[in-house]
């Protein structure tokens, strides 16, 4: 199961990198917040770590839900383009992701080699990072360089569930008030752009 | 303790929310609040511990807790008058205040946290608070530079706790949940099962600090965000946002030292000298006074960093404390320098008249000097203590010569510094208009504060203290 | 044997229904009256009936394509995996012999399409050329790599591995095997993100161009190939990426293959209804993530497998 949505999360990660929409954008988004938030609930289900499941919901009702909501609206009221053209084409970004992943697993590999336990999950989640960090550098709008940092911080809390088997409490909730207040003052960058536009 | 720690930026919070007109005056004087626990705070028996394990002031963070707090109350007594030398809305205003408070609550936390992930919380809750602040000056660059200091901060925040989770994936394993506090850490690193994977966990998170405090090759970001920015927001950057990311890379660099010390030397050594040559031409192509500040703090980080990770613990605090006071005093000052026009480096150090502008005129020429280390300013004593804790290094090595050219290639490239700024103090003092320039009294007093603690620095009482930080 | 023989003739008769389902499913959703599921058989019975209309201007290849279209590909019914338990297989067929069979078929049918010396036909063929290279290499990586997590290159025992002990810890490599196969299927078989099967507009039509100067006989060996074509898809997709049900007793074994046959047929069903045909310079895009999910499920397939 843990093998299914982790190949889950990765393929969300990688359509949203040949999305052109944004709304489409958001829903990969979403997706891949909710495979995230189902990998952690089994996980910690499995390993009987009340911790994890309980951040594993949290992930599930802040990431799948709240945001891509927060993030719709934020689109629509201040008229983002919708239209959100990757300045690598395509056809280039066919070769550069195999490329890129092999490389990743490639790197990964002595990490891998002196990790305890799900070694190679921690692969998949350095490449998710490399990957998120490439939809931030492919595009020129703000929105999907937005979604690549949300993404970006999925794919180190897939690296913290899968490495170490869960962070402290204390330490994923302030990582969750922290993503929180990174929406808010996305939102208040924009709000002000717009009362700009109206003076 | 935590709340005296924390009640003064929880008034500032909860008054810039009301809109009566004394809250302008109100807030500079709340910010007075954040003194106290920090003076307490060093004279507390230490290590003190302030939350159970996760909030522990030791020497290092009270040191740099009552630098940053000296820094914070002399950058809000320069903001009321912010509006006199620049358009700024009232709405800003209070907003700055907001955001100030957020920001000094993520500092307090990342500043005394014994904990890495409290650690990476407060630096992030710090980090997003500033980007709102830098688009209080309401420009479209100030707004293209927010964007860009929110995704870059983004993306260096998020390497560091990449890093952190390698850290504590490396150490999980012998301490359990310990792995997140950097004293256990310290006391277990020789046990640490997988070395490289720490050493990969370090080299990340440093890499993600190196690139929040504009090392190679992310040079010129952090230059055009405090061009960009208002200049108490520049002075809030290069003086108490670097020095939480530099005590993260003190701690983090003491545990990856006991791990493997060669290893943390040569990444840090080249890393810093890559930086400081790149810099160097770069402060030399510089023409306004902002850019020109920020990339030399970007220098001084540079050289902070080095001399901490040779073993110079003691030149590294020095500098590190000397620079945290000159920089925001010369980034307070720019907002005087430059009233007659951005890119006017010529004559503005002239047509200062009256006792406040003689005042004002002195103490920033000194400034300026002492920022390129001219001998009575600390950052000379600094430099020769860090130049001499890197031969030591190389002495145990046996890799003197190298040390000794790669020591003389640092000051070659120091040199080209210090030319450039005694080529723009003399465009400054001799060429030029002179165009009368009015200096505000708070703007002083801020300056005067700045002075005296260079003074106290220098005092063998704080010589003392400093040597006994470890 | 009597049962493979019979397992390959139910397929063939299956054939046409799937086409004329997807068609149904789609006017139901649109609102329209829906045509009958049987009106595949009724096209190829008036087919028949018509007569023969060859141009003046084609050669002898009109008259024998037709036969080299279909025949590769009744050829590779034979070779598909075993759909009931204890039914006769070809061990020795892996990803290259089906791929290299389905394109042999491909090429005589753009070779019809030049052949009738139409401005359509070259175009259509130029096109169908276009999309068959860049899907071949994904198809071949697709399969090779579901023969690689069942542990046999050949087709017929991987489908039965998957089916005795599925590997669950290579679930991630599979899904984008699976991810990877179904855009191959849509693209083959000119479904609408591709082509659409339903118009004749020259802006956009592949498949049609090739055969519109067909007739008769001819027209119904075409059609008849393509929904073969669909057939040989759609089973390969519902004994690789579904594999269960092949312990059934026979008669529910083989109810079952036709439930997911038709469910891959709804599935796409439901794909065409709900998007917009692409350009046809995005389509290198389209098969282009097959290709990277085809390449994925490889690599991860050695990650992840320990």
């Amino acid at each position: 199961m843990t093998s299914f949505l982790i190949g889950l999360f990765i393929a969300t990660l990688i359509v949203a990198l040949f999305t052109m929409r944004l709304y489409r954008l958001i829903l990969w988004y979403s997706l891949n917040s909710l495979s995230l938030a189902l990998l952690a609930i089994t996980i910690g289900y499995s390993i009987n770590d009340n911790t994890m499941i309980l951040s594993g919901f949290l992930t599930l009702v802040l990431k799948a839900i709240l945001i891509p909501y927060i993030l719709k609206k934020v689109s629509v009221k201040f008229g983002l383009s919708r239209q959100i053209k990757p300045n690598v084409q395509i056809h280039y970004s066919i070769m550069l992701i195999p490329a890129l992943l092999v490389f990743t697993f490639y790197l990964a590999e002595p990490i891998t080699n002196m990790m305890v336990s799900n070694a190679n999950y921690v692969a998949i989640s350095i490449s998710a990072l490399f990957l998120s960090l490439l939809l931030m550098i492919e595009h020129k709008n703000i929105a999907p360089k937005i979604i690549g940092f949300l993404t970006i911080e999925n794919s180190l809390f897939l690296l913290g569930t899968t490495a170490t088997g869960g962070m402290p409490m204390l330490i994923e909730l302030g990582i969750f008030f922290d993503l929180l207040m990174a929406i808010v003052i996305i939102n208040l960058l924009f709000h002000q752009e717009e009362e700009e536009g109206l003076e | 303790m935590i709340y005296l720690l924390l009640l003064p930026a929880i008034i500032m919070l909860i008054l810039s929310f009301s809109n009566i007109e004394k809250s302008k005056y109100i807030l500079p004087v709340t910010s007075l609040l954040i003194l106290f626990p920090s003076i307490k705070l060093f004279f507390l028996p230490r290590p003190y511990s302030v939350i159970g394990k996760y909030l522990v002031a030791d020497d290092l963070s009270a040191y740099i807790m009552l630098v940053s707090s000296i820094v914070a109350i002399c950058v809000t007594l320069a903001m009321s008058t912010l509006g006199l030398h620049v358009k700024i809305s009232k709405k800003a205003y209070s907003r700055f205040y907001r955001f100030f408070a957020i920001f000094w609550i993520g500092l307090t936390l990342s500043i005394l946290a014994n904990n890495m992930g409290l650690y990476w919380i407060g630096l992030e809750t710090a980090t997003l608070s500033t980007v709102y602040m830098i688009k209080t000056n309401n420009t479209a660059m100030a707004r293209k530079e927010a964007w860009n200091y929110m995704i870059v901060g983004a993306i260096a925040i998020s390497l560091i706790l990449f890093g952190i989770i390698l850290i504590y994936a490396s150490a999980k394993p012998i301490l359990g949940e310990d792995a997140m506090i950097f004293s256990s850490l310290l006391e277990h690193a020789k046990e640490i099962k997988s070395p490289f994977l720490f050493e990969i966990g370090f080299a990340i998170t440093t890499l993600g600090m190196f690139i929040k405090m504009g090392f190679f090759p992310m040079n010129l970001w952090l230059a055009n965000i405090e061009r960009a920015s208002f200049y108490p927001v520049a002075a809030l950057f290069s003086g108490i946002l670097e020095s939480a990311v530099m005590i993260g890379f003190f701690r983090f660099s003491k545990i990856a030292q006991a791990v493997d010390l060669l290893h943390v030397f040569i990444f840090v050594f080249i890393y810093t000298i890559l930086t400081i040559f790149i810099v160097s031409f770069l402060i030399y192509r510089a023409k306004d006074f902002m850019r020109l500040f920020s990339l030399s703090g970007v220098e001084h980080m540079a050289l902070i960093a080095l001399f901490w990770a040779s073993g110079g613990i003691f030149a590294a605090l020095l500098h590190f404390g000397a620079h945290a006071f000159l920089k925001p005093a010369l980034f307070l000052s720019t907002g005087i320098l430059e009233s007659s026009g951005k890119y006017k480096i010529a004559g503005a150090l002239r047509g200062y008249r009256g006792i406040k502008g003689k005042i004002f005129y002195f103490l920033t020429a000194l400034f300026l000097l002492s920022i390129v280390s001219l001998p009575p300013s600390p950052m000379f004593f600094s430099e020769l203590y860090g130049f001499a804790a890197m031969v030591n290094i190389a002495k145990l090595h046996q890799h003197l010569l190298l040390m000794i050219g790669a020591i003389i290639i640092l000051l070659i490239l120091l040199s080209i510094i210090f030319y450039k700024f005694i080529e723009i103090y003399q465009s400054m003092k001799y060429e030029g208009k002179e165009e009368t320039k009015v200096v505000y009294g708070n703007e002083v007093l801020a300056l005067i504060i700045f002075a005296i603690s260079l003074m106290v620095l220098l005092t063998p009482w704080s010589f003392e203290f400093l040597r006994g930080v470890s | 044997m009597i049962l493979y023989t019979t397992t390959i003739i139910l397929m063939i008769v299956i054939a046409p229904l799937l086409p004329s389902f997807m068609k149904m499913v789609k006017m139901t959703l649109l609102y329209k009256k829906p045509i009958s599921i049987f009106q595949g058989y009724r096209d190829f019975s008036k087919l028949l009936s018509k007569e023969i209309i060859v141009s003046k201007e084609t050669s002898s290849i009109t008259s024998m394509a037709p036969f080299l279209v279909l025949s590769p590909l009744i050829l590779t019914l034979f070779f598909l995996p075993p759909i009931v338990k204890g039914e006769y297989f070809v061990s020795f067929i892996d990803a290259f012999t089906i791929t290299g069979l389905i394109s042999l078929s491909t090429f005589f049918l753009m070779i019809l399409g030049l052949d009738s010396a139409s401005s359509f036909g070259g175009l259509g063929s130029s096109r169908e050329a276009f999309i068959s290279a860049l899907a071949e290499p994904a198809m071949i990586l697709t399969v090779f790599s579901v023969s690689l997590m069942a542990d046999n290159l050949g087709v017929g025992q991987a489908s039965i591995n998957l089916n005795n002990h599925f590997p669950f810890e290579h679930m991630a490599s599979f899904i984008f095997a699976g991810i990877s196969f179904f855009i191959l299927l849509i693209a083959e078989n000119g479904r609408i993100p591709v082509d659409n099967p339903e118009t004749h507009l020259e802006l956009t039509m592949v498949h049609e161009a090739m055969i519109l100067d067909l007739s008769g006989f001819y027209l119904m060996l075409i059609e008849s190939a393509s929904s073969i074509k669909f057939m040989i898809f759609s089973s390969m997709f519902a004994s690789l990426f579904m594999p269960f049900g092949l312990h059934l007793p026979i008669i529910l074994g083989v109810l079952v293959f036709i439930l997911k046959l038709f469910f891959i047929a709804l599935l796409v069903a439901l794909l065409e209804v709900n998007t917009a045909k692409l350009r046809l310079f995005k389509i290198p895009n389209l098969l282009g993530i097959a290709i990277v999910f085809a390449f994925l499920s490889l690599i991860t397939f050695y990650v992840l497998g320990v």
